[in-house]
């Protein structure tokens, strides 16, 4: 399966395709996948235990995972995935 | 009690006479400074149903307890008046050096009252004011305004705040221009200024702003700073700016796209959002007083419009001028934001109306023959501009423009105004409520009219766990939202370094007691910011608004959302009735909006 991935903080990327060789994965096994075989700038979010970087979230097609099966959350072919720190105004 | 100066100096421009009006400590407990102030005075001192541009409306520059102390992101001020685009309640908020030089100068703001039978400018000091001849500014753009005077005064420290020709033709989202690049944008408060014959300020003060602790405020900012250093998002905001909020607002489906119809558009991607701006980066730059450098400094390096420098574009601007019009070159978004400051309107209600003209001349409500020629349509840049100079010089069709969407609407008809996109007459900002329904209670409750700066409810719907299109417990998101910020804005301090270090209502409390030596809780922060906001809703109630004020465009309410993550969501009406029943009821108010005695009683009001 393919994810897109983006991350907004002070490292920053765009849709970034990832090729994940996982079926039917929750959220969880998505980010220990990327954890153990990629390379990305998400790695300035995500910690090593799976958990964020304070003031940092997780959003899949756009929804905050806390307001879906947080980590459960099942990730499909195409979805999108963004990492980003807590922005505010404009 | 520390931090203030207990007085105002008020200047009525038709006699030429100044006085000094003292302010009551009673006030300053109950209401802070700030909005909270400005709120008090308006209300007591201005006579009900004013004409917003006749002489007897008045206009208020604040600052805060906090302004001219060491307390970060603390230059703020702002203008409070009656709005000639909504004909209620108005704040509208700046950064510049004239807060601390009015502060300097041993007032704790202005109020301007009366109108000069010739232009004329304020030259204010810490002896006093003169009401000085502006026939050599009358005409000129706010930059080169702000330039002469600066010029005349031989010292880059003077505050100076300016209205471009746009206010000076009484143009209804005509802004007050501050440092070159900051604005009091929303509401026309540069038309009241104009009405008034004013066009610029200019202070200098000679004191300093006595503080209770200034070891403490020191103490705290080195605290906060470590804080910042660690912190992501703070060092994101820094190196990017709001600019970053616009891939946020994508990806969340609130990016308003052709006149707030999609809420989306992968085009902006790379070019008009965090990375378009942050390659046209020169540098960053923070405001007075404060050590979040979030302002980035850009230019145009090729092409038509090489050589344009700016602070920005902001998030707001990016929205209003990119996706809601579809222009996707960066460069063009700057020379209309550099448009807008220096002939000085607002650039979210001028983005937001050339996307309404958009959407009628692609429906054919509208024709070339009733614009004076002028065909606007989406994605064409050079008509935007040119729509951005006829609206601020009241130029042929700018003359329609330029008295607000509502009003536009209501010229061209033929149902157009289901989609002119304002709460109460003023311009929506830039954040699509279909994809956050908390977004709309707040839009549709704001008393200045569609207000992006009450709450950023995506702080809680697209990047916080509250479900984003549901309305439980959205009334009480948004009066939380609401009461943090009014403390803010009371206090006067900017958002940011409240949002982005973060710094609590207990860190402003610490702050606070550093400044005036007085002992305010969060939570007694927070009862005050209830009634503030009740006091500026019987202004309004006063002012001849109702319930049936406090609603969302039919847009909104109705039409399914086409794209992204809200994809098929619209509020409903009975969905925002229920929220507004809700928010009012937290506030205290009866069913009509009404506050009820009980809660005058609780607010000593």
């Amino acid at each position: 399966m393919t994810i897109i991935i983006n991350v907004f903080g002070t490292e920053f990327s765009l849709k970034q395709p990832i090729t994940l060789d996982l079926e039917s994965p929750t959220l969880r096994d998505v980010l220990a996948a990327l954890q153990r075989h990629h390379e990305g700038a998400w790695r300035s979010i995500l910690k090593e235990d799976l958990s964020l970087q304070e003031g940092c979230v997780v959003l899949v097609n756009g929804r905050n995972i806390a307001s879906l099966e947080k980590l459960e959350t099942k990730i499909r072919d195409g979805d999108e995935i963004t990492f980003t720190v807590l922005v505010a105004g404009g | 009690m520390k931090g203030i100066c207990g007085k105002l100096l008020e200047i009525d421009l038709t006699s030429g006479k100044t006085k000094t009006l003292p302010v009551k400590k009673e006030h300053y407990e109950k209401y802070l400074g700030g909005r909270g102030l400005g709120i008090r005075l308006l209300y007591d001192m201005l006579p009900p149903k004013t004409d917003p541009l006749s002489p007897e409306n008045l206009l208020f520059f604040l600052t805060g307890p906090l302004t001219g102390t060491y307390v970060t992101g603390s230059s703020k001020f702002v203008v409070v008046t009656k709005s000639p685009l909504t004909q209620g309640w108005c704040d509208s908020y700046s950064s510049g050096r004239i807060s601390v030089e009015l502060k300097k100068a041993g007032y704790d703001g202005l109020v301007i009252r009366g109108k000069s039978n010739q232009p004329c400018y304020l030259r204010m000091d810490g002896k006093g004011v003169e009401i000085r001849d502006a026939h050599f500014l009358w005409g000129k753009d706010s930059f080169e305004t702000e330039r002469m005077l600066r010029e005349m005064e031989k010292d880059p420290n003077v505050g100076v705040s300016s209205i471009g020709p746009a206010g000076e033709k009484l143009v209804k989202i005509a802004c007050i221009n501050s440092d070159l690049y900051r604005q009091a944008g929303r509401g026309g408060v540069g038309a009241v200024m104009g009405s008034k014959n004013l066009k610029a300020i200019v202070v200098k003060g000679n004191k300093s702003v006595e503080t209770f602790d200034r070891q403490a405020i020191v103490d705290l900012n080195r605290k906060n700073y470590q804080v910042a250093l660690k912190s992501p998002v703070a060092q994101a905001r820094m190196k990017f700016g709001t600019p970053l909020t616009l891939n946020v607002t994508h990806v969340g489906g609130i990016l308003p796209t052709m006149n707030f119809r999609f809420g989306t558009w992968e085009k902006a991607l790379e070019k008009i959002d965090s990375v378009g701006v942050y390659k046209s980066l020169k540098s960053h730059k923070a405001c007075l007083s404060c050590f979040i450098h979030c302002s980035l400094v850009t230019e145009v390096s090729e092409g038509k419009y090489k050589g344009i420098t700016l602070e920005g574009p902001e998030y707001e601007t990016l929205g209003m001028f990119g996706s809601n019009q579809l222009i996707d070159c960066l460069p063009v978004i700057m020379q209309a934001n550099i448009l807008c400051d220096k002939l000085g309107i607002d650039t979210i209600s001028a983005g937001n109306i050339i996307a309404f003209v958009m959407e009628c001349f692609e429906r054919e409500l509208i024709s070339s023959s009733q614009t004076e020629g002028l065909e606007i349509r989406f994605g064409d840049a050079d008509a935007s501009l040119a729509a951005v100079e006829r609206m601020a010089m009241r130029q042929g069709f700018g003359d329609v423009l330029a008295e607000g969407v509502k009003s536009v609407a209501h010229y061209v008809g033929n149902g157009s105004e289901r989609f002119a996109m304002h709460v109460k007459g003023l311009e929506f900002p830039a954040y699509e409520p279909r994809g956050a329904f908390g977004s709309g209670l707040s839009y549709a409750v704001s008393p200045r009219g569609a207000c992006h700066r009450r709450a950023w409810p995506p702080a809680k719907e697209v990047l916080g766990g509250y479900p984003p299109y549901t309305i439980e417990g959205k009334a009480a998101m948004i009066k939380e939202l609401y009461d943090e910020n009014c403390v803010l804005h009371s206090l006067l301090v900017c958002d940011m370094p409240a949002k982005f270090i973060p710094m609590s209502l207990d860190v402003y409390s610490q702050y606070y007691h550093g400044a005036s030596g007085e002992s305010v809780s969060k939570e007694d922060f927070l009862k005050i910011a209830d009634r503030i906001e009740t006091l500026i809703r019987m202004f309004n109630n006063r002012e001849g608004f109702t319930r049936k004020d406090d609603t969302l465009p039919y847009r909104t309410l109705n039409e399914p959302l086409p794209d992204g993550p809200a994809k098929g969501q619209s509020i409903g009406e009975e969905n925002l009735n229920k929220m507004i029943d809700e928010y009012y009821a937290l506030r205290g108010w009866d069913v009509s909006g009404t506050p009820t005695e009980a809660t005058l009683r609780r607010h000593q009001l």
